[in-house]
């Protein structure tokens, strides 16, 4: 028969396994938390990757009970998708609201980051005009747009919002939204005008 | 060296599992209720917590930026009962802040719920009101007259209330003065 003290003796070995083990979950926990973003296979950025080349609007599916597109959307919003790679260059996005749907834009990275969104009442004349670069591609474009006299900087930069991206690749969605049942068709015209071009990166 | 082999196993069960049960249900733990009515105020910004990022992310969700607009959900009426579509339901409420509002049901699954009319929300561009701005909106099953919000026969749902360009006061993630719909049951089938 083991004595009281033996079987504390064997409690007290316990506790640094007990301590690892906390250690470990938590570590765990954390790493697979933090990737998760990263990894997720049915993330927004995975599932528009899979068939969304680089530079190409598509429009979504908008949202009814069979839709295979993101779920949880609006049924009134009309959405359209872009993925970059900065990597390739720097992007161009427009995009011009007719002043009475609403419309909005975000750019996202494919970790899920929001790192703008904005919506036509905050730009001018419901017009977006967005360059989404890296740090060096921003440096590179002020220093080619140094060697411009002071008319063609002003006409260069005009109504232009530039976006540094803190990392190369994700994906503007823009999102139009119609006012009543029904007016999918003239929503849809309108969205055709939703743009997005790489542009040639600065030399 | 058993020991060692037992603690790595462990800690990579547990751990794991308190991944997955962490992305369950709900987006992180910062959401704030008004009424019946749940909003994740960091879900559109750059301040969102690593559980929200994670969890938007295995869902396959791309919500709203916060100059987008701002989503508000309810799973229960006001008296803290589970929406039944079995049941009718009015939401009355008055003018809110934003330049557009949408109001939809959804299926617990995230899609619209299929309905007899084909028409899964409505927008307050559409909306009758009373002279002083006030309104009501009847959800239920069969037809109604004035604001109607179709709901399908399966009897779980939910209500996603979205405010597009929402004004400044809603803006500062404390809501002052925000007053959402109220939801009352009314007679159930």
């Amino acid at each position: 028969m083991k004595t009281r003290e033996e079987r504390i003796d064997r409690l007290v070995a316990l506790v640094p396994w007990g301590f690892g083990l906390v250690f470990g979950v938590v570590a765990v926990h954390l790493i697979t938390l933090l990737a998760t973003p990263s990894l997720a296979p049915n993330s927004a950025y995975r599932r528009l990757a899979e068939s969304l080349p680089l530079g190409e609007v598509r429009l979504l599916p908008r949202a009814t009970p069979d839709n295979p597109g993101p779920p949880f959307s609006d049924p009134f919003a009309f959405l359209a998708a872009c993925r970059f790679d900065l990597n390739e260059g720097p992007l161009r996005l427009r995009a011009q609201a007719d002043g009475d749907h609403p419309l909005s834009v975000s750019v996202r990275l494919d970790n899920g980051a929001i790192i703008y969104s904005g919506s036509d009442a905050q730009t001018p004349h419901g017009r977006f005009n967005i360059l989404i670069v890296t740090r060096a591609q921003a440096d590179a474009i002020d220093e080619s747009r140094e060697d411009l006299d002071e008319a063609a900087r002003a006409s260069a930069e005009a109504d232009e919002l530039r976006l540094v991206a803190p990392s190369p690749k994700g994906f503007a969605l823009f999102r139009l939204l119609a006012l009543r049942q029904g007016e999918a068709e003239g929503i849809g015209a309108q969205r055709a005008g939703f743009e997005c071009k790489e542009e040639k990166p600065p030399s | 060296m058993r020991a060692l082999i037992i603690v790595v196993f462990a800690a990579l069960g547990l751990g794991l599992a308190a991944t997955a049960y962490a992305l369950r249900g709900e987006p992180g733990f910062d959401s704030v209720r008004l009424g019946p009515w749940t909003t994740w105020p960091h879900l559109g910004g750059a301040d969102i917590d690593p559980y929200e990022r994670a969890a938007i992310a295995s869902e396959g969700l791309a919500p709203m930026g916060v100059n987008e607009g701002l989503l508000f959900v309810a799973r229960a009426d006001d008296q803290g009962a589970p929406l039944d579509s079995r049941c009718a339901y009015r939401l009355a409420g008055t003018d809110l802040p934003a330049r557009v509002w949408t109001l939809a049901a959804y299926r617990i699954d995230g899609r619209p719920q299929p309905n007899v009319a084909d028409r899964y929300g409505l927008t307050s561009a559409g909306l009758l009101r009373s002279s002083s701005g006030d309104f009501v909106i009847e959800a239920a099953r069969e037809a109604r007259p004035g604001n109607w919000l179709p709901l399908g026969d399966d009897p779980n749902f939910f209500l996603a209330l979205r405010l597009y360009q929402a004004g400044a006061s809603t803006l500062s993630k404390a809501y002052e003065g925000l007053s959402l719909p109220t939801i009352s049951r009314e007679a159930c089938s």
